[in-house]
């Protein structure tokens, strides 16, 4: 490996120069405001006045201590676990069907179930809160021609479903760009394998569990831990679905408290100790997820 | 119908399965349909039938009064601009990284690609506020460099990840040629990879691309100046000045999403095949 040497070297700083562009942009825009906030969070600083005081984990203590918090994390909970579980569950199974469907309507369906990722997030939001609406809303609208009604739902305003009403329509927005990924998942495996399967007498069910899951563990791995990581960050929908938020703090997540913490109320030490504890679970929960299904992956 | 049982394994025409689909469908393209025809709709009739529009009720005002109010060229000619800026930068930065991350054996290389890659488990949030801060005071607020360059910074690490990935999927053999002819790393760059590059930066241009074009968080905390504003942050005006406008916000919403639903009509193929490059790499 050492012919030519010169090359080497002379490539390894070349090669530092060429990635040095967008380090910097990393640094300063990323990296530089991380550590900043780190610091902060333990101060009173509130960007205008030029000295602060180290105040210590003040900022936490006052956030665990508001009526909010808790409700405020459990939300993002919730909303987390409706999202990863509904939107890869749903998108494994419609990739699934489209492959035994011909080409055409397969095509069609994908293409059909990917258009709403073309749209604005403020877009969505505004068609959902229409569906939604109590009054006129296509849901109770239905409900209440069909007779059902139980349907006839506060989906916006009801503490129960507000949450599941956002995850709806997020799963909505998100489902046909997993659906293709997945698509690609099943299109890469190796037909041999279920005629091997077939030549054993599994199930086509067995043959789901046994060949299918284990083969699209990668594509499993890669967007549970990506839809996680935005969903926990997920500001712009549920922000103008909830109109900030609302009712009360019952429609907020941890995203949409961070926001209105720094340029709603202007207490911007509550939003830097909020945006490490959203860090925090965000890096833990992937890092989690990762192990989990790394591990499944060897297993198999 | 044509090919026989035989050829296929899998039944083309199963019916459960079709069912299924068609019902996916339906249940995605009613808030569509819904959106159109309101869009079209006089706006009295807009909350009183929400599914059907009569021929008496047709109007394009609501599209015109949404046009007017939103300053569409206006909007539009900074959702280009923004987009124009940090594609352009995204992809040339984020290119050259990866370049050089895959064919350069070097740990520092090595070490930025593993701290890039951790970057995208990390929420926005965390960055946002002192981010806002520093831009305050270096007058990167209301100008598009500086928005442009945070769409630059957030998408960087995938950018990253996607063209290293990329460069790693080509035969070294590749890389090997270029030392012989005694290339330099800019040559190579230039002369042998950029060529290749184009399928990973189509997969970049429409993930990212749409990404920027309807993004609300990033213009709303750093364009405070009406008049370069997007196009997503005066139709949310919409709803916040006048609740319940619900003529101007679906004439607007109309508005918003045409350009990308031409894009994609007419580039379907593209879409698809460059999200599933993207995650085949993956």
């Amino acid at each position: 490996m050492r012919k030519k040497p010169s090359y080497r070297d002379r490539w390894e700083i070349e090669g530092l120069i060429f990635a040095l562009p967008s380090f910097l942009v990393l640094l300063v825009f990323i990296i530089i405001p991380i550590i900043l906030n780190l610091r902060y969070c333990l101060t009173n600083y509130d960007g205008i006045r030029a000295e602060f005081d180290f105040i210590g984990l003040e900022n936490f203590i006052s956030i665990f201590q508001s009526d909010s918090f808790v409700v405020i994390l459990m939300n993002t909970f919730q909303l987390s676990l409706i999202y990863v579980v509904g939107l890869n569950v749903l998108a494994i199974i419609l990739a699934a069907l489209i492959v035994r469907v011909s080409a055409r309507f397969g095509n069609f369906v994908k293409s059909l179930l990917f258009f709403p990722c073309l749209l604005s997030m403020v877009v969505v939001g505004f068609i959902w809160r229409l569906i939604y609406n109590y009054n006129s809303g296509l849901i109770n609208v239905t409900a209440n021609k069909l007779g059902l009604e139980f349907l006839i739902q506060e989906w916006l305003g009801d503490k129960a479903l507000i949450l599941p009403s956002v995850g709806v329509s997020i799963i909505w927005f998100a489902l046909g760009y997993y659906l293709i990924i997945y698509y690609a998942g099943f299109m890469a495996i190796p037909v041999e394998l279920y005629e091997a399967a077939d030549v054993e007498g599994a199930s086509p069910v067995k043959q789901f569990f046994k060949v299918t899951l284990p083969m699209l563990a990668p594509s499993i791995t890669i967007n549970v831990v990506l839809s996680t990581v935005a969903i926990l960050a997920a500001f712009d929908l549920p922000y103008v679905l909830t109109a900030g938020g609302g009712p009360g703090y019952y429609g907020s997540t941890l995203a949409i408290e961070i926001y209105r913490y720094a340029y709603n109320s202007i207490q911007q030490g509550k939003a830097f100790a909020l945006s490490v504890i959203l860090a925090f679970i965000s890096i833990v929960i992937a890092l989690i997820e990762l192990r989990l299904f790394l591990k499944r992956e060897e297993v198999n | 119908m044509k090919k026989t049982a035989g050829t296929n394994k899998v039944k083309k025409r199963p019916l459960p399965e079709i069912i299924i689909l068609a019902f996916a469908s339906i249940i995605t393209a009613v808030p569509l349909y819904y959106v159109f025809i309101n869009a079209f709709k006089k706006p009295e009739f807009i909350q009183l039938e929400p599914y059907f529009m009569r021929p008496e009720q047709f109007t394009f005002n609501n599209i015109a009064r949404a046009f007017t109010a939103m300053k569409y060229p206006e909007a539009f000619f900074n959702n280009l601009l923004l987009l124009v800026i940090s594609s352009v930068l995204m992809i040339l930065i984020g290119s050259m990284a990866g370049f050089a991350i895959a064919i350069v054996k070097s740990k520092l290389l090595n070490a930025y690609y593993i701290v890039s890659v951790l970057v995208i488990t990390v929420p926005f949030q965390i960055v946002m506020v002192p981010l806002i801060m520093i831009m305050k005071k270096t007058f990167l607020i209301n100008n598009y460099i500086g928005v442009s360059l945070v769409y630059v910074a957030v998408s960087l690490p995938m950018v990253i990840f996607l063209y290293t990935g990329f460069m790693r999927s080509l035969p070294r053999e590749l890389s090997e040629a270029a030392i012989v002819d005694g290339c330099n790393l800019m040559k190579s760059y230039y002369y042998v990879y950029m060529p290749l590059m184009k399928t990973v930066t189509g997969t970049v241009l429409i993930i990212k691309g749409t990404f920027i074009w309807n993004d609300f968080l990033i213009p709303l905390i750093t364009i405070s100046k009406s008049s370069m504003t997007p196009l997503t942050l005066r139709l949310y005006g919409f709803a916040s000045v006048r609740y319940n406008s619900w003529d101007l916000i679906f004439g607007g919403t109309l508005l918003c999403s045409i350009p990308v639903v031409i894009l994609f009509l007419s580039l379907q193929k593209y879409f698809i095949r460059g999200v599933v490059a993207g995650a085949v790499k993956g």
